[in-house]
C-alpha cells in the first residue's frame, strides 16, 4: 500500500513535546499522558501547560506523580482519525512507560504501533522524518527501514540539576550512581535501547555545556541533512545557549525544534534539564 | 483437646520462619513494587511475624482451640501493611482448622485443609482479589497440599514439596501480574509467604535453613519503575466494639483511598488503607467502635528513604576500588562522596608532611574488598610509596600520578568502580591531565622570584608547582594564580580552603568580576599548609 500524508495518521503521545503537532500537520495528533498533582489528574499540554506546571512543581507537596493514558484514550484518538486508512502510533520508550501497551491494547487493524525507544523531541523528530517521507508517498517497509535507522542513528544528550527527579520516578535505569551533590557534578545522561544511561560525569554547568559541544563536533558532520533538535525544562537561557552553538558549529543543519519538556517529561527530569538530539538524515 | 507441648512446638515453627524471613527482609523489602512500591514489604511481614511469636509466647492458653484463637488475634493485632494484614488472615484461616483438629500431631491432611482455610481466608480478605500475589502462592500451596495428602507423605515430605511449589508459583508471579513484569520481579508478599514456608519446612524437617537466595543483581532501581502511589499515608487501626460491621466500614474506607483492607470479626476489626486524609479514616473507626494501635505512615517519606538506599548502594560487582592519600576532613569528605555509588574507596591520611608508608598503601589497598583498585597519591613525594606499593600489593593495581588533592579530586570524577582498573587510569589519567593545578601557602624561607623578593612568612603562590607570586596581601597573590591557571582553562575553577586560610569572599568576587563565565566552585578542603588549594578545568 502507498502511504501518503492523505491516507496514513500520526499519533504522538504527549512526552513527544510537540504540543502544536495537530495545528501544523492535519493528519496529527497527540494523546495526552496525565500528571498527578495530589489528588488533582491533569491532562499533560491539554490541561496543563509546561509553564504552568513549572509555576506549581517548587510548591507541589507530595511531589506530581504521571500516568500513561488509557487504551480508552487512544482509542479515542483512533477513532477520530476515521478518514484514514493507516495510523502509526509512535509512543515514548517501552521501557519508560506503559503507554505504548496502551496505545497497542486499543490498536485496531488500521493501526501500527511503534516503540520509538526514546523520548521527548526525539520522538518528534522520528514523526517529522517520516510525515516528510508520507508527504512525497513512502511504504511500510520504507517506514521500517527508517525507524530502524533512528532508534539505533539518532543522537540524544541531557543532563540534569539533579538525579532526584529521575530516582524518584524510577526511571534512573544505571545512572543511579551518578550523584556527587557536593561538587556540583552534573551526570551527563543518554538513553539507549529505550533506557536511560550514563554517559560521564562532569562538574558544574560549563563542563556540561562542554560535553554537548564535543559530542555534535565528534558525532555529526555539518550538512542540510543534519537536524537538530533541543528541549529545556524551564532553563530557556540554557536551550538559547545551545542553539547559537549548534549555529555556529553546523551552520547548515536545520534546528527543527526548541522546545520546552511538557509536565510528564518534566515530572521525572526536573527543571534545570536540557537535551540535544540529532539525526543524520532526509 | 489438651494441649500436650503444643505451645513449644508451635514456638520452634514459628521462631524456624521467622528466621527465614528475617534472612530475606531487605531483598524482599527492594523487590516491593506492589500495591505500592514502597519498599516495606520484608520489614512489615517480619514485624507481623514478630508479633505472632510474641502472641505464642504469651499465650496462657489451656485448649488448642483458644491457642489458635490467641495466635490468629496475635497476627491481626500485630499486622502492618497491606502484606501483613493479608498473611494476618493466612494464619487465622489455618489456625481455625488446626484448632480443630484432635489427634497428638498435625499430619499431611490436617496441613492440607489447614492450607485450604489459609487460602479461602486470604481470598475473603481482599475486596478485589489480584493474581500474581501472596493470594495466588498461598493457592497454590494449598493446590499442592491437597493433591499430595492423598498420598499420605509425612508432614515433613510434604513441606518440603510445599517448598518446591512455592518457589514455582512466586517464580510464575511476573506472568500474571503486569506491575511485576514491568519492573523484572516477583511479588514481594509471595516471595516473603515462600520464605516462612521455607522456615516451618527446615525446622519440622530438622533440616538447617538453606543459604537464603543472594539480592538479585542488578538491583535495578527499575524495580521502582512505577508510578507511585497517589495517596500519602499509609493508615493501620484497629476497631474493637460489638457485632462490629465489616461491609459498611469497608464501603465509608473506600471513598478515602486505596489498598484497602478491613479484616477480622465482630469484635474487632483491623483497618489498613493509603489515603490523604487518615484523620477521616479514623473518625470512621471511632464511629464503629473505640479504636487502638493507629498507626500512620508517610509513605512518600518511605519512598524517599528507599530512593535514598538506591542511590547510594555500592555496586556489589566493583570491580576496582580507590585509594586516596587525603588531608584535611573536608577533603576526604568530597573524596568520598565522589565514590559514593561508584565503588569503595579507603583515605590514607597524610600529605605535604606525613607521607604514608608503602605498607599504609597495600594495607589501604587490601581493605577495599575489590579485585583491582587506582591509588591516588595526591601529592608528588607520595607518587613513589604508592607505585612500590602497586607493585607489591599482590594484585592489579594502577597509580594515577595525581599531584595534588584537587588533581586527585579531577581523577574521581571520571572513577566508575564497575570498570577494571587499567581502563579506570586510563581515563583518570587523563582527567588530571586536564586539570591545572596551584596554591598558595606560606614561604618558609626568603625566594627571589622574577625580581620580587619573597621573604619567610610571606604568601608565596604557584601554579602547577612554580611560584609566581607573593606577597604580604593574600587576595593579591591568589588572584595571581588564578589568573595563571585559568589563562588555558576556563570553565570550572575550584577553590579548596585550608584549615587557617583568611576569609575568600573578597577574592571570590573579584574573580567573578574579572571571569563571568567561569564556574567557581568554593569547598571547605581543611589541609593543613595550604591555606588555598586551587584547580581550574
Amino acid at each position: 500500500m502507498d502511504l501518503t500524508s492523505a491516507n496514513t495518521a500520526i499519533v504522538l503521545d504527549s512526552t513527544a513535546d510537540f504540543p502544536d503537532a495537530q495545528e501544523r500537520f492535519p493528519n496529527w495528533r497527540v494523546v495526552p499522558l496525565y500528571v498527578n498533582f495530589g489528588g488533582e489528574s491533569y491532562r499533560d499540554g491539554v490541561d496543563m501547560t509546561a509553564e504552568e506546571f513549572y509555576r506549581r512543581l517548587p510548591s507541589a507537596d507530595p511531589m506530581p506523580t504521571t500516568s500513561q493514558p488509557t487504551p480508552a484514550d487512544f482509542a479515542a484518538a483512533y477513532a477520530g482519525l476515521g478518514g484514514y486508512d493507516r495510523i502509526l502510533a509512535i509512543t515514548i520508550a517501552a521501557r519508560l512507560s506503559g503507554t505504548f501497551q496502551s496505545a497497542g491494547l486499543a490498536a485496531d487493524e488500521r493501526v501500527r504501533t511503534i516503540d520509538s525507544e526514546t523520548a521527548s523531541a526525539a520522538i518528534a523528530m522520528l514523526a517529522l522524518a517520516i510525515q516528510r517521507r508520507l508527504d512525497r508517498g513512502t511504504t511500510d517497509e520504507e517506514v521500517d527501514a527508517l525507524v530502524e535507522r533512528y532508534t539505533r542513528g539518532h543522537g540524544l544528550l541531557f543532563t540534569v540539576d539533579t538525579l532526584e527527579f529521575l530516582a524518584r520516578g524510577g526511571r534512573i535505569g544505571r545512572a543511579k550512581a551518578f550523584a556527587g551533590e557536593l561538587l556540583n557534578v552534573k551526570p551527563i545522561l543518554s538513553i539507549r535501547d529505550g533506557e536511560v544511561v550514563p554517559v560521564k560525569r562532569v562538574r558544574g554547568n560549563r563542563k556540561a555545556f562542554q560535553e554537548f559541544v564535543d559530542a555534535l563536533e565528534s558525532q555529526t558532520a555539518d550538512g542540510p541533512d543534519l537536524r537538530v533538535g533541543i528541549a529545556h525544562a524551564d532553563a530557556p537561557e540554557r536551550m538559547a545557549e545551545l542553539a547559537r552553538m549548534v549555529r555556529d558549529l553546523r551552520p547548515q543543519a536545520t534546528i527543527e525544534i526548541e522546545t520546552s519538556l511538557g509536565a510528564v517529561i518534566g515530572t521525572h527530569a526536573g527543571p534545570g534539564t536540557v537535551g540535544l538530539f540529532w539525526f543524520a538524515g532526509e | 483437646m489438651n494441649l500436650n507441648g503444643d505451645v513449644e512446638v508451635l514456638q520452634k515453627i514459628v521462631d524456624g520462619a521467622l528466621a527465614s524471613l528475617e534472612a530475606s527482609r531487605q531483598r524482599i523489602d527492594d523487590l516491593n513494587v506492589y500495591p505500592v512500591p514502597d519498599g516495606d514489604t520484608g520489614t512489615n511481614l517480619t514485624l507481623t511475624v514478630r508479633a505472632l511469636a510474641d502472641a505464642v509466647e504469651q499465650t496462657s492458653a489451656a485448649s488448642r482451640q483458644s491457642l489458635a484463637r490467641d495466635v490468629a488475634r496475635g497476627a491481626l493485632m500485630g499486622a502492618r501493611g497491606n502484606s501483613g494484614v493479608i498473611f494476618s488472615q493466612i494464619v487465622r484461616g489455618a489456625a481455625d482448622v488446626l484448632g480443630e483438629t484432635d489427634g497428638p500431631r498435625i499430619d499431611a491432611r490436617a496441613a492440607a485443609l489447614a492450607l485450604r482455610g489459609a487460602s479461602d481466608a486470604a481470598y475473603r480478605a481482599v475486596r478485589r482479589p489480584v493474581e500474581g500475589t501472596m493470594l495466588s502462592v498461598i493457592r497454590e500451596l494449598a493446590e499442592e497440599a491437597e493433591q499430595r495428602a492423598l498420598e499420605g507423605p509425612a508432614l515433613g515430605e510434604l513441606l518440603l514439596e510445599l517448598v518446591r511449589r512455592g518457589e514455582i508459583a512466586v517464580a510464575r508471579t511476573p506472568e500474571q501480574l503486569q506491575v511485576l513484569r514491568d519492573a523484572g520481579v516477583v511479588d514481594a508478599g509471595g516471595a516473603g509467604l515462600l520464605e516462612l514456608v521455607r522456615g516451618v519446612a527446615a525446622t519440622v524437617t530438622g533440616e538447617p535453613l538453606p543459604a537464603p537466595p543472594p539480592r538479585e543483581e542488578p538491583l535495578g532501581v527499575e524495580s521502582i519503575h512505577r508510578e507511585l502511589s497517589p495517596y500519602r499515608y499509609c493508615t493501620v487501626f484497629l476497631v474493637e466494639g460489638r457485632d462490629l460491621d465489616r461491609d459498611a466500614l469497608e464501603l465509608g474506607l473506600e471513598r478515602l483511598g486505596d489498598s484497602l483492607l478491613v479484616v477480622g470479626d465482630r469484635n474487632a476489626l483491623k483497618v489498613h488503607v493509603h489515603t490523604d486524609d487518615p484523620g477521616a479514616a479514623l473518625s470512621l473507626g471511632t464511629d464503629a467502635g473505640t479504636i487502638d494501635g493507629v498507626e500512620i505512615a508517610n509513605m512518600h517519606e518511605q519512598t524517599q528513604e528507599r530512593t535514598e538506599r538506591l542511590l547510594t548502594a555500592v555496586p556489589d560487582l566493583a570491580t576496582t576500588g580507590v585509594v586516596a592519600v587525603v588531608a584535611g576532613a573536608g577533603n576526604r569528605r568530597l573524596f568520598e562522596q565522589l565514590a559514593e555509588g561508584m565503588g569503595p574507596i579507603a583515605i590514607v591520611e597524610g600529605g605535604q608532611t606525613m607521607n604514608p608508608s608503602t605498607a599504609d598503601l597495600i594495607a589501604a589497598v587490601e581493605s577495599l574488598g575489590s579485585h583491582e583498585a587506582i591509588l591516588l597519591p595526591n601529592n608528588t613525594n607520595v607518587v613513589l610509596a604508592a607505585e612500590h606499593a602497586a607493585a607489591n600489593a599482590g594484585r592489579p593495581v594502577e597509580v594515577v600520578a595525581s599531584g595534588s588533592i584537587p588533581a586527585g579530586l579531577a581523577a574521581m570524577v571520571a572513577y566508575d568502580g564497575t570498570r577494571p582498573a587499567a581502563e579506570n587510569a586510563a581515563e583518570m589519567r587523563e582527567a588530571v591531565a586536564a586539570v591545572a593545578t596551584g596554591e598558595v601557602t606560606v614561604a618558609s624561607r626568603d625566594i627571589a622570584l622574577a625580581g620580587v623578593d619573597i621573604r619567610n612568612g610571606e604568601w608565596l603562590g604557584l601554579a602547577d608547582g612554580t611560584p609566581v607570586a607573593g606577597g604580604s596581601d593574600f587576595d593579591d597573590v591568589a588572584f595571581a594564580v588564578v589568573e595563571k591557571l585559568v589563562a588555558g582553562h576556563h570553565d570550572l575553577l575550584t577553590l579548596l580552603e585550608g584549615g587557617d586560610a583568611p576569609a575568600l569572599d573578597a577574592l571570590v568576587d573579584r574573580i567573578s568580576a574579572a571571569h563571568p563565565d567561569l564556574d567557581v566552585d568554593v569547598q571547605k578542603g581543611g589541609q593543613p599548609h595550604y591555606a588555598l588549594l586551587l584547580s581550574a578545568e
